[in-house]
């Protein structure tokens, strides 16, 4: 992002994508064309009930899609990255990017010496 | 601001899951590991049987039998052993897309061009011979088969070529020709069969490294899983 961040950027952060656990999972599918559910959990080191809560959220939002089928007798769940997914998830990482820079640093204290 | 800097930093394990993810979905498509360096090995094998050893019904059997071996054990070493976290499909680039297409319509035009020219001068052709031409003929329909569905690289697509073009003539009693072994035969067509043991070489060592990456992949993902 080349403009300035603003303070009221932080504000218009896509909080749908900022919570940890599914900017996890979007990271992870940005990484793949399909990824099956197994993979997700053990890389997102999230629960089997926490990652399909946020999953499903992530379905209705329509950043990813879902496909259920069978592999013999095996349910089998697979999920990709939709491109507005993909979209969110690049805007995301600009506007953190972006307010990230306008941030002060922390290393210093408000006179200007070297906090302990 | 200082708390809201502490709680975004750290993107590494973000840019990690998405690096080892993407490392991970390679398996799928792209990397062979020990796959490649079984096509590489029965590539170098097939090239030597064909050309030192006499065409035996047992030579032809292992030179036929040889494209069938690899294609089994690389789809298997693909899902079984390499995806054993759960299957990722790489993604494709748009040069990959077109390259495997080209790919695909090589191999269709090869085996179109060699059945027409079959059929024409099967009048000609003594009625022993007609077995062995049928399975030349079902080999060469392999080809686009298995390269649509099978052979994702660029190495892949060569050496499957190869094995099943071998497997092929070995249905008819004929061998890719050697420098030095075969002096009947033509020189580009000895110079064009150079290029498939070459290229298994490069295929065995491309091989080796994705398998030694895996490895430290594999270790990777083990921690992760038991933290």
């Amino acid at each position: 992002m080349n403009r300035e961040a603003r303070p009221g950027d932080l504000l218009t952060i896509d909080r749908l994508v900022h919570e940890p656990a599914r900017l996890a999972i979007l990271t992870i599918l940005a990484g793949a064309k399909q990824v099956e559910f197994g993979f997700l959990e053990q890389m997102s080191g999230l629960s089997k009930g926490n990652l399909s809560s946020h999953m499903s959220k992530l379905e209705t939002a329509g950043l990813i899609a879902v496909e259920k089928r069978f592999r013999g007798k095996r349910p089998l769940t697979e999920l990709r990255l939709t491109p507005a997914g993909r979209r969110a998830l690049d805007n995301y990482r600009k506007q953190m990017s972006a307010v990230m820079q306008a941030l002060p640093s922390s290393d210093r204290s408000p006179r200007g010496g070297k906090s302990k | 601001m200082a708390a809201i800097r502490k709680a975004c930093a750290g993107p590494q394990p973000l840019n990690e899951m998405e690096a080892l993810t993407r490392s991970y979905a390679r398996y799928s498509r792209s990397a062979g590991g020990l796959g490649s360096v079984l096509g590489g090995v029965l590539c170098l094998a097939s090239y030597f049987t064909g050309a030192l050893l006499p065409s035996t019904s047992a030579v032809s059997g292992a030179l036929v039998a040889m494209p069938f071996v690899w294609l089994a054990t690389k789809q298997w070493l693909a899902h079984s052993y390499y995806q054993r976290f759960g299957r990722v499909e790489e993604q494709e680039t748009r040069t990959d897309r077109w390259t495997h297409r080209f790919c695909v319509a090589v191999s269709l035009a090869v085996a179109l061009g060699i059945t027409v020219f079959g059929l024409i001068g099967l009048g000609n052709l003594p009625a022993g011979a007609l077995a062995g031409l049928t399975g030349y003929l079902a080999l060469l329909w392999l080809l686009p088969l298995a390269a649509w569905r099978w052979m994702r690289s660029a190495t892949d697509f060569i050496v499957g070529v190869f094995l099943i073009c071998q497997a092929a003539l070995a249905c008819v009693g004929q061998a890719y020709p050697m420098i030095g072994v075969s002096p009947d035969a033509s020189w580009h067509l000895t110079l064009t069969a150079l290029m498939f043991p070459v290229v298994a070489v490069f295929m065995i060592a491309a091989g080796i490294r994705d398998h030694r990456r895996f490895q430290s992949l594999r270790q990777r993902l083990e921690e992760l899983r038991r933290a």
